[in-house]
């Protein structure tokens, strides 16, 4: 007990040598525990995001500065150069490829203009750029409703949250002109906290809720496809949700085929235009693609949009998801073969077998319901009355709508050839059943021959045939351009250098 | 015999405040570096160093992810005791290079872990060697198993060729937040 103190009265250098042992010992302790402090601290700076990101950040830059690799591979999709077979990157004048759309269109907006949509980046411009949407003088001016900007850009999320969905949808696009300038881009699909999927359009929200689903249950891999729903789909404007809104709907109530689609906009009694040929209630498929793409045998593996239209890519040590939204035909690597483990020649020509084979029968349809636009346009001038043409009619609205179906998916003869052949088959039983009614008419009318084809060569004699008035619709347009857009951009610069984060354009 | 280690009664004061700042050192030691955490088997344990986000990420991102946590395939399973002398090995070896700022910028795997991690995989995988049902897979690996091992051929599972916290710019790791308690921030508001 009392050994210690004799050990230390013996010799009271111990003592002292004891003292600084535990100086020593407690100061390196400390040293210790401060490395551990301040190596445990290197953690708050392992991947921290340059910028804040606030909600409803419509600005694509500003994201960009946290995620370079993914923004500069999304404004890639400013790339115009490639072109597959029958579609690709490169913007096409689909009305000079094929004149017979501008019959199947006519009294609508699409005979005036369509082309093969560029990529992601142009969401905006071509929509400025396009006949369809006129030459708006002031915010109540032109043809199209503002719900036309719905699918266009991170503007939208941020204007709905601002004004509310259904004001969102009320009015011309022109009133939006200066407030949706940024193409689509990250605030579409990502959360801004955790860069987490998100489904930001209401219309989708509302179309599962309808069906008995709730969208937020979906897995990561259905949020791959999901978040390409929110546009990719067959939709049109309802009056009758809000007052005075143009309410974007997907038609999906009774189901996603052409016939489900079509029991239900005929049950609402619900037509786009009335031909101006025909005088057919019409519809207009928009583009169907996520419905399509369902019934074919990726979707049925569990294959999501985002596999194959933006593999993962490696650069550097770094592997991420390629924004570079994009045909698969043009990235055949890093899409098809991380599967299929044939050549690229081999797996390209399996896709145009499949594109080919479709549009030899959808080629049919299209001149069977031009010929039954113009046969039906002969049996007015003969007089024929509205109880005659009705079931003809309706012969029309549904063979056009079937091909539409087809037309308009865009991917659907390689995403689903089987549901999308069966679709067109079925349109050319409906056209020719109705030419049958048509042929009966005419002769009832006293015209039992051949109604002649009409030259409809070029775009420009198909749209002189059906009346338009081309030379204005230019003139009109180049002037919007020149003078409206130029002043919109200038407002939307103004407006977001309030903001408080300011991007380096 | 225990009394012998206590001191004089008139140094027992001033041997108690000593004794009680090692301990409390200590104590702090293996709270910030969250010491009780290297009992468990929680994956998350392993990015208590921010370096091994990088393997963190990539195994998050396997389908490893859904049957094995990093101690099933980094430690060894025959017994319980070797787990432990293996864990406490590496983990102090690995302690030691993170203290002493020795880790590499790419880290790869040694000899000793790289021997665990193959037996952890013919564990779960034996089925691929032995069973008669999978006679192709059998014969396929027969001839190499007895030489070679998995991860020679099988390099990308699961973590990938090449790892470093530059190949995972955004990885959403759980990292050890700041060890100041909730109360002293408020309080400091």
């Amino acid at each position: 007990m009392s050994s210690i103190l004799k050990i230390t009265e013996k010799r009271p250098w111990l003592a002292w040598l004891i003292f600084l042992v535990t100086i020593v010992v407690v100061f390196l302790l400390g040293l210790l525990a401060s490395s551990i402090v301040e190596r445990r601290a290197e953690a708050a700076y392992v991947n921290v995001p340059k910028n804040k990101i606030t909600e409803f950040e419509p600005r694509n830059e500003v994201w960009g500065e946290n995620y370079p690799r993914e923004f500069q591979s999304y404004y890639e999709t400013s790339d115009t150069l490639f072109r597959s077979k029958y579609n690709g990157s490169a913007m096409i004048d689909m009305l000079e490829e094929d004149p017979r759309l501008v019959v199947l269109w006519a009294g609508y907006g699409f005979s005036k203009d369509y082309n093969q949509g560029r990529g992601h980046y142009y969401a905006v411009k071509d929509l400025q750029n396009t006949l369809r949407t006129g030459a708006p003088k002031s915010a109540t001016d032109g043809p199209m409703p503002s719900t036309c900007m719905t699918c266009k850009s991170p503007d939208v999320p941020r204007l709905m949250n601002e004004r509310g969905v259904a004001q969102f949808y009320t009015g011309k696009w022109a009133g939006l002109g200066a407030e949706v300038v940024n193409p689509i881009g990250c605030a579409d699909c990502h959360d801004n906290e955790n860069m987490n999927l998100v489904i930001t359009r209401p219309a989708l929200v509302e179309a599962f809720e309808r069906m008995g689903k709730d969208i937020t249950k979906a897995s990561h891999q259905e949020m791959r496809s999901l978040v390409c729903a929110q546009c990719h789909v067959e939709y049109y404007f309802n009056k009758n949700i809000a007052e005075g809104a143009n309410y974007l709907t997907f038609p999906w109530d009774k189901g996603m085929t052409a016939e489900e689609m079509e029991e239900y906009y005929d049950d609402m009694e619900f037509a786009d235009w009335t031909h101006a040929i025909s005088k057919a209630p019409m519809l207009k498929a928009q583009h169907p693609g996520y419905e399509t793409y369902l019934t074919g045998i990726h979707a049925q593996r569990g294959v999501a949009c985002a596999d194959c239209h933006m593999p993962y890519k490696s650069e550097g040590g770094v592997k991420y998801t390629d924004h570079k939204m994009q045909s698969p035909l043009n990235n055949v690597a890093n899409s098809c073969q991380v599967c299929h483990r044939q050549e690229t020649a081999t797996l390209i020509a399996n896709v145009y077998e499949r594109q080919d084979k479709i549009i030899q029968n959808r080629d049919k349809l299209e001149e069977l319901i031009v010929r039954a636009h113009v046969e039906a346009g002969k049996a007015w001038e003969l007089g024929a009355t509205e109880t005659q043409m009705k079931d003809i009619l309706m012969g029309i609205r549904h063979s056009q709508w079937r091909w539409d179906y087809a037309a308009a998916a865009h991917g659907g003869s390689f995403h689903s050839p089987i549901e999308i052949g069966r679709t067109i088959s079925t349109g050319i039983t409906i056209a020719q059943e109705t030419r049958i009614k048509l042929a009966r008419l005419l002769a009832d009318l006293g015209y039992n021959k051949e109604v002649p084809y009409p030259d409809i060569s070029t775009k420009e004699k198909a749209q002189e045939f059906i009346g338009l008035d081309m030379e204005k619709l230019n003139n009109d347009k180049q002037e919007f351009l020149k003078t409206v857009v130029p002043q919109w951009m200038k407002e939307a610069e103004e407006r977001e250098k309030t903001y408080d984060i300011v991007a380096n354009k | 015999m225990l009394s012998k280690l206590l001191p004089p009664p008139k140094w027992r004061f001033p041997v108690l405040i000593v004794t009680g700042i090692f301990v409390g050192l200590i104590a702090f030691i293996l709270y910030v570096s969250k010491a009780h955490s290297y009992l468990s088997d929680n994956p998350s344990t392993c990015t208590n160093c921010h370096i091994m986000s990088p393997q963190y990420a990539t195994w998050t991102h396997s389908s490893h992810r859904e049957v094995a946590h990093c101690n099933d395939c980094h430690v060894p399973h025959n017994n319980v005791l070797n787990k432990y002398y293996f864990k406490a090995k590496d983990g102090l070896r690995h302690a030691t290079m993170f203290t002493l700022r020795k880790e590499p910028q790419v880290i790869f795997i040694h000899e000793a872990g790289s021997n665990v991690v193959h037996d952890n995989c013919v564990r779960c995988h034996s089925k691929v060697l032995k069973d008669p049902k999978l006679a192709v897979t059998v014969e396929g690996h027969n001839v190499h198993r007895t030489e070679r091992k998995c991860i020679e051929c099988h390099r990308e599972v699961p973590h990938g060729r090449v790892n470093s916290l530059s190949s995972v710019p955004n990885a959403r790791v759980p990292l050890p937040t700041s060890p100041v308690p909730q109360w002293i921030k408020e309080y400091n508001q």
